[in-house]
């Protein structure tokens, strides 16, 4: 088979450059989007990601973690009655205002009262072992080394949450909270601090299972019983996912981004359809010459799809290399980029979805092509 | 590429054209292009339909290969009528029974002059070897088997109308249609294509219909038409039947 379709492509690929930078771009700009919103949304979740809990259980309802009620403490019973179980630890989590010893104003601070013993789970990948042990002492926390400004504090100091008195005692990193700063402390002290009468419970349970990839079906079965008032649990895959998806459309972000995948995928088609059309009128005569000689329409058509399919894949490609060195470049400079495989394969079927538009916008211009119109 | 015999020579005509009108509507303006013509067309001949532009032989001859719709009256090819095949089963007809050459050459740009006669055999269900060994036999048949790997940007004009001509042979039709092939030639390489034409209807035994209005063509011709404002003004064949005077490769 002569490869009309790819030799064109490399033959006049003047003609088709426009078409294949509007589809790289389009890529790009909607691949970076996302990473950007991916990460700065992707805080919103380090509680669960940076703890190596399976399984959260909370208040039925809840539509991220910062927004849990209490539980009945005695729901812990229940879970570890579950043989997948192998461990439980309550988390607690408190809305705090803040007062430093420096003139900052009140601070919006979120408590989070974590088990402090050496195998807690909560924090245990982003809270060293002993900054985790010095939490043990009565009223110390632990906070973001980017929020020491804003607090107002340095190691050592002392300040007020809610209230009550709390000092610093260590300074952690990847701690960083959106809309708000984490302090964490030990749940005795988050006890102390939680000035609401009605939560006795904790907010959360969070549970540690034996075999890791059976999160899913051991939450269901979790989720069933009511005895001990209400409760629901969900895998700390879900968990995340949803508290990132909240935050994503609770700010406005997540339509931002749909909005700009909508004018991305817009702009991107005009431009590709009408260089791919300009292809196919710059060849119109040969197609029509080729139709005449009993090669079908639909055979014609197919060559302009496959065009447009190789101008998706090349801008494809451009978008990705040049998307992972700008990707490498924020990260160098601490800008908070996060690319998972949806959202990497949502831009590739963005990109070749508006190629295939493309080309079935240039397909029509193929009715052109009448060989009769050859004969004048 | 020696057609079998059997086919190019029958009894019936190769197109039979038979009180055919078509007219074009522009605007308010109806303009009569043929008016009720009947025409046959012998096999393996080369006919020349000649006359003055807008004389209606592009048009009459977009209706005998079944490029264009009639108005009314009907047209035989091959014994097929033309007029009850759709859309679908008319591309099938040109693709197994004719070749095209047009004024044009309309090659692609990006394929080389190998890749140009191939192209069509690929949608014939032909094999890949059949295939190339056809287009290769078809472009030393046109004398460009040392210029196949070139691109139409690297050949000349005569050269460029001889691969179409390879184009439309490889396919080995039964009718071959050649609009104006050589008006946009030279002397030297309009007479080489009048040639090639000649040579093709008689050692394949393919009909071609030839329209022009090159002078040069009518002495090559086996059967000329004269055409005006629609009708057959002469039918007549010249008293020497051109033999091919350049020797043929066969």
């Amino acid at each position: 088979m002569v490869a009309l379709a790819r030799k064109t492509l490399v033959y006049e690929w003047r003609r088709f450059l426009p078409a294949i930078l509007a589809v790289g771009f389009a890529g790009l700009l909607q691949l970076l989007q996302l990473a950007l919103v991916l990460g700065i949304f992707g805080s919103t979740s380090m509680y669960i990601t940076g703890s190596s809990a399976d399984v959260w259980v909370g208040y039925p309802g809840t539509q991220s973690v910062g927004s849990g009620r209490s539980i009945d403490a005695d729901v812990e019973s229940r879970i570890l009655m579950d043989p997948a179980v192998t461990r439980v630890e309550p988390y607690i989590w408190v809305d705090g205002d803040w007062r430093g010893p420096r003139e900052t104003g009140g601070v919006s601070v979120f408590v989070s009262g974590i088990d402090t013993a050496t195998d807690g789970m909560m924090f245990s990948r982003v809270l060293s072992p002993a900054l985790r042990a010095r939490l043990d002492e009565p009223d110390a926390i632990v906070v973001d080394r980017s929020a020491l400004d804003q607090l107002g504090v340095g190691i050592g100091q002392t300040a007020t949450i809610n209230g009550h008195q709390v000092h610093v005692v260590g300074i952690g990193s990847g701690l960083r909270a959106l809309g708000g700063v984490n302090v964490l402390c030990s749940l005795d002290t988050a006890r102390r601090l939680d000035s609401d009468a009605e939560d006795v419970g904790p907010t959360y349970l969070v549970a540690k299972l034996r075999h890791p990839n059976e999160a899913r079906a051991v939450a269901r079965r979790l989720r069933g019983d009511q005895a001990f008032g209400p409760y629901t649990a969900w895998s700390a895959r879900d968990f995340a996912r949803l508290s990132v998806l909240y935050w994503l459309f609770d700010t406005g972000a997540g339509a931002g981004v749909l909005f700009l995948a909508g004018i991305v995928f817009l702009v991107g088609a005009v431009i590709t359809s009408q260089t791919l059309i300009a292809a196919v009128n710059g060849s119109v005569r040969e197609y029509a010459t080729l139709n005449a000689l009993g090669v079908g329409v639909a055979a014609l058509r197919r060559v302009v799809l496959e065009q447009a399919f190789w101008v998706g894949t090349l801008g494809l490609l451009g978008a990705s290399v040049l998307g992972i060195v700008l990707m490498l470049l924020a990260r160098s400079q601490d800008v908070p980029v996060i690319l998972n495989v949806p959202a990497a394969l949502a831009c590739i079927i963005l990109v070749m979805g508006l190629a295939a538009v493309s080309g079935l916008a240039a397909m029509r211009s193929l009715r052109r092509a009448d060989p009769a119109t050859l004969l004048r | 590429m020696h057609r079998p015999a059997s086919i190019a020579v029958t009894d019936q005509p190769a197109l039979r054209a038979i009180g055919v009108s078509k007219a074009f509507v522009s605007g308010h303006l109806r303009t009569q292009v043929l008016d009720d013509l009947t025409l046959d067309i012998e096999a393996g001949e080369l006919t020349l339909i000649s006359g003055p532009s807008g004389c209606g032989k592009s048009t009459l001859l977009s209706i005998l290969s079944g490029l264009q719709k009639i108005d009314s009256g009907s047209v035989q090819a091959l014994g097929s009528e033309l007029g009850q095949l759709d859309l679908r089963a008319l591309e099938r007809f040109r693709l197994e029974h004719t070749g095209f050459v047009f004024q044009g050459f309309n090659l692609f740009p990006a394929l080389s002059a190998f890749e140009q006669v191939e192209l069509p055999l690929n949608h014939m269900g032909l094999t890949r070897d059949e295939a190339r060994r056809r287009a290769r036999l078809s472009l030393e048949e046109v004398g460009l088997a040392h210029r196949m790997r070139l691109r139409p940007a690297e050949l000349s004009g005569g050269e460029k109308q001889r691969v179409a001509i390879a184009r439309a042979l490889a396919k080995e039709p039964q009718l071959l249609f050649a609009d104006e092939p050589t008006s946009a030639l030279d002397a030297a390489n309009g007479q080489m294509i009048i040639d090639l034409l000649h040579r093709i209807a008689v050692t394949h035994g393919t009909t071609v219909l030839c329209v022009s209005h090159d002078p040069r063509l009518v002495m090559h011709a086996d059967r000329v038409l004269a055409m005006e404002d629609g009708h057959i003004l002469s039918d007549r064949r010249p008293a020497a039947p051109a033999i091919d005077s350049h020797g043929t490769p066969s």
